[in-house]
Parts: C-alpha cells; structure tokens; sequence
C-alpha cells in the first residue's frame, strides 16, 4: 500500500478510534485503579492502591462462585429453551408466516416491554392476593406453588425469560428458515428425503450457523440478567437468586465496596473474552469450509 | 423593518427564556411514591406561593427503589443537581461526609420534641429537620378480636390451638396486653389450615424478603427479647438467646403456614396487600400503612375495622423500632442561602401543620399535633410510642448501619427458609458486624 494511502487511512480512522478509546478506554483504565484500590463512597475520588487483594477477595468469597454458577445455569437453560422453542416455532409456524406474514410482529410484542416492568408485571400477575394466577390455580385446584418463594424462584425467572425472549430466537430462526434455498429441498425431495430426514439433514446443517448465534446471543443476555431478577425476587432470601450482576450491583451500592465490585467485574470480563476469543478462533478456522 | 421587529422580539425572549433558567432556585429531592411525597408538594407549593422568585423551591424525585443507592453515588460524586436532599436516621452515618450541618432555628425547637430532631443527628451536629416520623404498629382486624374475646367456642378453640402449637394453653387477650406468644397464638388460630373456622386465610402477614427494612420490622421483637447489636464495650452481641428467640418467632410462624408461602418475597406493599385483601388477621407493619388500610375506597375489604397498638411485650419490656427521614443540606449545593431559608421555613409549625394535613407523619411537639390531631389522629398515637417504646440498636446510626441491616437480611432470611441453620446464620451476622461497626 503506497505510504500516502496509509496514512488518509489511519487519518479517516481516527475519528473513531479517538471516540472508541473515549467511550471504552477511559472506563476500563477507571475499572482496573478502583479493582486494585481500596475506595468506597466516601474516597471515591481518591481511591487508596491496595494491589491485588480485592481479586483475592472476590474469588476467595463462595458467594462470588455462587452468583457465577447461578448466572451460568441459568444462561445455559435459558438459552437452550428458548433456541429449541424458537426452531419449533419457525419450522411449524413457516407456513403461516408466509401467507400472513404480520402474525412475525404480534408475536415480538413481547420484546418491546423493558424487561424491569415484565418482572414488576408477574410479580403483580403472581402475587396471592391480587394475582391471577394464584387466584384460579385455588379457585380449581384448591391450592398453588409459592411461584416466587425459594423452591420456585429459579423455574419461575426461567419460565419468564423465556415467554419474553423467545421470540428473538424465532425472529433468527425464521429468518435463517426462510433462507433455505427451495431448490435444494426439492433436490432432496427428488432423492427421497422426507419429513424428519429432510429437516434433519438438510434444514438443521444449514441452520447451524444461526442456531449457533441465537445461541450466544441469548445465553450472553441472559447470564448477564438483572433487571427483570432485580424486581421480581431481588437477591432472594439468603442470596440464593444472587446473579453475577446482581453480586457485583449488592458490593457496589449495598455494601459499599467499590474496589471488590470493580475487580469482580474484571474478573467477569476477562472470563468473557475468554469465551469470545474462543469462539471466535473456532468461526477463523471453520471460516475456509 | 418587520425583520428588524422579529429579530428584536426574538431577542427580548430569548433573553428573557435565559434569565428564568439562569434564576436561582433551591432543589429539593424528597422520597417519592408515598405520602411523604404529597405532604411535600402540599408544602412546597404553600411556601412557593409567598418565597421570592431566587427562593422557590423545586421538588424532583427518584424512582423509590433504590432510592439510598442512587442518592449516595449522586452525593459522593459531588452533584449539584439537588440542593436540598432526604436523610434517613439510619443512613445519617453514610451521608454525613457531604452534607452541610444545618443551624435550628427556635421555631423548629417548639415544632419538634427533642428526641425527634435527635433522629437528624450525628456526631453530635443536626443534619436536616425530621419531616417524618417512622415506627410500627401491630395492626388487627377488631371486628375479628373483638369476637375471640366473647365468643366461649372460639376461645376454647384458641386454648386448644395454643396448647397444640406452643406448648401452652392461653387466653385471648386485648391486643394492647400481648406478649409476643399472645401474638403467635392469635395467628395460629386465624390460619384456615389449622383452624377451618377461620374467617381469615392467613393468621399473620409477614414481611421476609431478604431486604433492609424488613430487618428493621423483625427489630421490634428482637429488642423485646433483649436483643441489641453490640454491648456498651463495642462487642457484637447478636449471637444471644434473644436473637435466637425473636429468629425463631418468625420462622415458626412460616413454617406452621401462618403467612402466606410467598412471604419470603414480601415487603411494605406485599404485606398491605395480604392485609387489606381480608386475608390476614394481624400485621407488624409501619405506621403509614394506617392510612390506606383503614381508607374505605382503597381497602373496602377491611377499612373501618383496622386496629393498631404498638408491638407486643417481651421478656424485656415493649419496643418499637423508630427513625425519621428528613430533609438536609447537600455539601456541594450551589444555593446553600436558599436552602437554609426553606428548612427554617419548613421547620415552623404552619409549614408542618401544612405537611401533616396532606399526609406526612412527622412526630410533633403537643401544642402543634393538637392542630391536625381531628385529621390525622394517628400522628397523636405516633408521638406517644415513639416516646414510650422508641429505641435505636446500638450502632444503629453508625456509618455502616446500612450495611448491617442487609447483612442481618441475608443471613436471617437463610435461616427462615432453611438454607442454614440459626448458628450459621448468627455466626456469618457475627463476624460480618464485626468488621463493620470496628471503630
């Protein structure tokens, strides 16, 4: 590249890069002085270097691996539900969509709600005196779970992430469905292939690469969870609905340690771009095929 | 010439648009959602009608919820969106660093007992002037006692229920003579599946979600035992028979089924609900539950027949758990003049007479509480358990006392719902208060 070139290159780019290291670099060198300082409320602007002690602190702390394995399980189940419902959902509902195609909207309303009013919404929607779920489940049953108590608190924040976030996997899935070449299909057809066998080994392989994406992308969103969690059970009784944002929010504002919140959330980053790295050396290496 | 005219009047409103926003203006952030916050538009917009335009005040408010969090990082970042803000008794220690100490004038003196402006002091200087006043009330249903006091088979039932459950055969007794075992008593009986005579499905609503106010409700009958935080020497002494006693009151109140399953959940609003659905017979609640409990259009289901006496008695006397909110100086306020001329304002009479009427409950002097007394007769009734029965943990107002109280919410809630055993629980409470009240 001739050296003029280069250089209105880097000079078109810096605009972006200036704005990139404004947004993202001045938080992160932020992040990392408090995550290696002792600073609360009161020393905020003038935080005391302590070396590594709040990283110690955090990974020696069983509550910190809780609120990981919570965060961990419920990305994963979550995330496996919602892609499983979405593909069942775009496979099935394909040939409505495509003679009313305006039924794709109605179903991502769900979406369009901020996910702290769903969570203030079903604690209302479960709530034994003034809810009607509880109300009918006595009225016929004579009696109902304790939809938010310790027992049910993580099937209930499943089952509401899911009705809530499921039509996202559908909105990918339908759209990767709807992709497929009818040609190839046909060919398939032609081959014998039906039903199960034409699903299976036609539609998923070529579905793959964005059953993959749903995947992340909702497993991400979701062991980040905390708005909807926060309204609708909080930390639970003795932190047992305790998330990785909820953890690192409670040493935040609740117990007023900044530097211990500050370095689990290093800890969480890095371990995040771990993951990311990883993946995206695998998509690099299966890029050529 | 027309454009000239244009340009000109343009100007002028410009001008003008600029002179308004460059107008000072004291900003008051209250505590929103509640009737802590009508009382304070009511008050406002009284004093708003005679102050100078550089002296109105403008109020804002925070989402409740919170609500403490958002304050303390907004205060430790040196805003200057607020000039006046919310104190809270237990959070005094916490905000002190930036707030300005305020000067009494005489006529706050003569509005407010000593013991209540004390609920806006730390480190021996005054922080704000205490607009509200908040402890508890054992509420009841009166049309449901006053039958278990006459009715022979429903007390025979009470005996038998008593002695099943307790240990021990007791007699109804006037809400205002209970111990804390007359209390459990009475919500054993009014529970559906242990009593199917039971008008009500639930004896008892209780707030155990793992949050720090509930903390301060569960207080009342930890101090009655003869609980407290520390002793005179500084040492932590929540691992007691008394903590002991007043964990398991709850716990066993839950585990018979006396509160709704979900009550691990319930906090203010939940436990109202429970309440004035007429599905529970008692409530430890806050005062300023009283209002809409007993308001016919809110509450048809019980109001009317809402009792309220101050919590029941213990081994160590009767208490009530007291703290104020109030409203104190921001340190980094760029109108400190104006904000002073409001809380002296605020601090007279007329301006409280004004805040009580509209529904704060500050606890005031006999001479002024007689003047809403006809209104507001609870706020007669809140002066007087503050003074008999008030108390405060000792390093109650300490600047981690915050922390302390969501320590004690999550290792007591553990308990309550069996996620660890009593000695745990205390232990953890232990060892974490220890570390956070050191001086």
């Amino acid at each position: 590249m001739p050296r003029t070139s280069r250089f209105e290159g880097r000079l078109l780019i810096a605009p972006l890069t200036a704005f990139l290291i404004a947004l993202l670099g001045f938080p992160l060198v932020l992040d990392i002085i408090y995550s290696v300082s002792r600073v609360g409320f009161e020393n905020i602007r003038a935080p005391e270097p302590i070396g590594f002690s709040n990283y110690a602190k955090a990974v020696a702390d069983p509550e910190f691996w809780a609120a990981a394995w919570f965060s961990l399980r419920f990305g994963l189940i979550v995330a496996v539900i919602q892609v499983v419902a979405g593909l069942m959902l775009a496979v099935f509902l394909a040939p409505l969509f495509a003679k009313r195609p305006w039924l794709i909207a109605l179903l991502m309303l769900p979406m369009m709600v901020a996910p702290a009013l769903v969570g203030l919404m079903y604690r209302l929607i479960l709530h034994e005196f003034v809810g009607a779920v509880p109300y009918y489940l006595l009225e016929w049953y004579g009696d109902f779970p304790a939809f938010l108590g310790r027992d049910w608190a993580f099937t209930t924040l499943v089952t509401v992430e899911t009705l809530q976030w499921t039509p996202f996997a559908l909105l990918i899935l339908h759209s990767s469905y709807a992709a497929i070449s009818p040609d190839i299909r046909e060919a398939a057809a032609l081959d014998g292939a039906r039903g199960r066998r034409l699903f299976v080994n036609i539609d998923l392989p070529l579905m793959l690469p964005a059953l993959g994406l749903t995947f992340f992308i909702r497993f991400i969103d979701s062991f980040r969870v905390f708005d909807n969690l926060y309204t609708l059970v909080g930390p639970g009784a003795g932190g047992s609905t305790t998330s990785m944002s909820i953890y690192i929010y409670q040493a935040f504002f609740k117990v007023g340690d900044i530097g211990l919140a500050v370095a689990a959330s290093m800890l969480l980053l890095a371990a995040s771009f771990v993951v990311l790295w990883a993946i995206n050396g695998l998509t690099a290496r299966k890029a050529p095929l | 010439m027309t454009r000239l005219k244009t340009l000109l009047t343009g100007a002028a409103l410009f001008a003008a648009l600029g002179a308004s926003g460059a107008m000072a203006e004291v900003t008051v952030l209250g505590w929103p959602g509640g009737p802590e916050e009508a009382g304070l538009r009511k008050a406002a917009d009284a004093y708003n009608a005679t102050a100078s335009d550089a002296d109105k005040v403008k109020l804002i408010f925070f989402n409740r919820d919170g609500f403490f969090d958002k304050l303390a990082a907004d205060l430790a970042a040196g805003s200057t969106d607020f000039d006046v803000n919310l104190l809270a008794t237990y959070a005094l220690g916490r905000y002190a660093p930036f707030m300005e100490p305020i000067t009494l004038p005489d006529a706050s003196k003569a509005t407010f007992p000593e013991k209540v402006l004390a609920t806006m002091q730390y480190d021996g200087k005054q922080y704000g002037i205490p607009t509200d006043l908040s402890l508890h009330f054992m509420y009841y249903r009166t049309d449901l006692v006053e039958k278990l006091l006459s009715d022979a088979d429903w007390k025979a039932k009470y005996g038998e229920i008593s002695e099943k459950y307790l240990g021990k055969k007791l007699e109804p007794k006037d809400p205002d003579a209970w111990t804390w075992e007359d209390w459990m008593a009475t919500a054993l009986f009014f529970t559906k599946a242990i009593n199917s005579d039971s008008p009500t499905r639930y004896g008892t609503v209780l707030q155990m979600k793992n949050l720090l106010f509930n903390m301060m409700v569960w207080h009342s009958a930890a101090r009655a035992e003869g609980g407290d935080w520390m002793n005179e020497a500084g040492e932590i002494t929540v691992d007691s028979p008394a903590y002991r006693t007043a964990l398991d009151i709850y716990k066993k109140l839950y585990d018979e089924g006396t509160s709704p399953k979900d009550s691990t959940t319930y906090e203010f609003a939940e436990a109202n609900a429970a309440f004035g659905a007429g599905q529970a017979a008692t409530m430890l609640q806050w005062n300023a539950a009283f209002g809409d409990l007993d308001n016919k259009e809110k509450t048809p289901a019980v109001a009317g027949k809402v009792g309220t006496v101050a919590p029941p008695t213990g081994p160590a006397g009767r208490f009530t758990h007291i703290h104020g909110l109030g409203l104190g100086i921001n340190k980094a306020s760029k109108n400190k003049d104006g904000a002073v001329k409001f809380l002296n304002w605020l601090g007279t009479p007329d301006a409280m007479e004004i805040y009580a009427k509209a529904g704060g409950s500050p606890a005031l002097s006999d001479a002024v509480v007689e003047k809403v007394s006809a209104e507001r007769p609870d706020l007669v009734k809140l002066g007087q358990y503050a003074g008999a029965y008030g108390f405060v943990m000792h390093g109650g107002t300490a600047a981690k006392a915050l922390q302390v109280y969501e320590l004690q919410a999550k290792e007591f809630t553990a308990y309550w719902v069996g996620d660890k055993s009593i000695d745990d629980a205390l232990t953890a409470a232990k060892t974490g208060m220890a570390e956070l009240l050191k001086p």
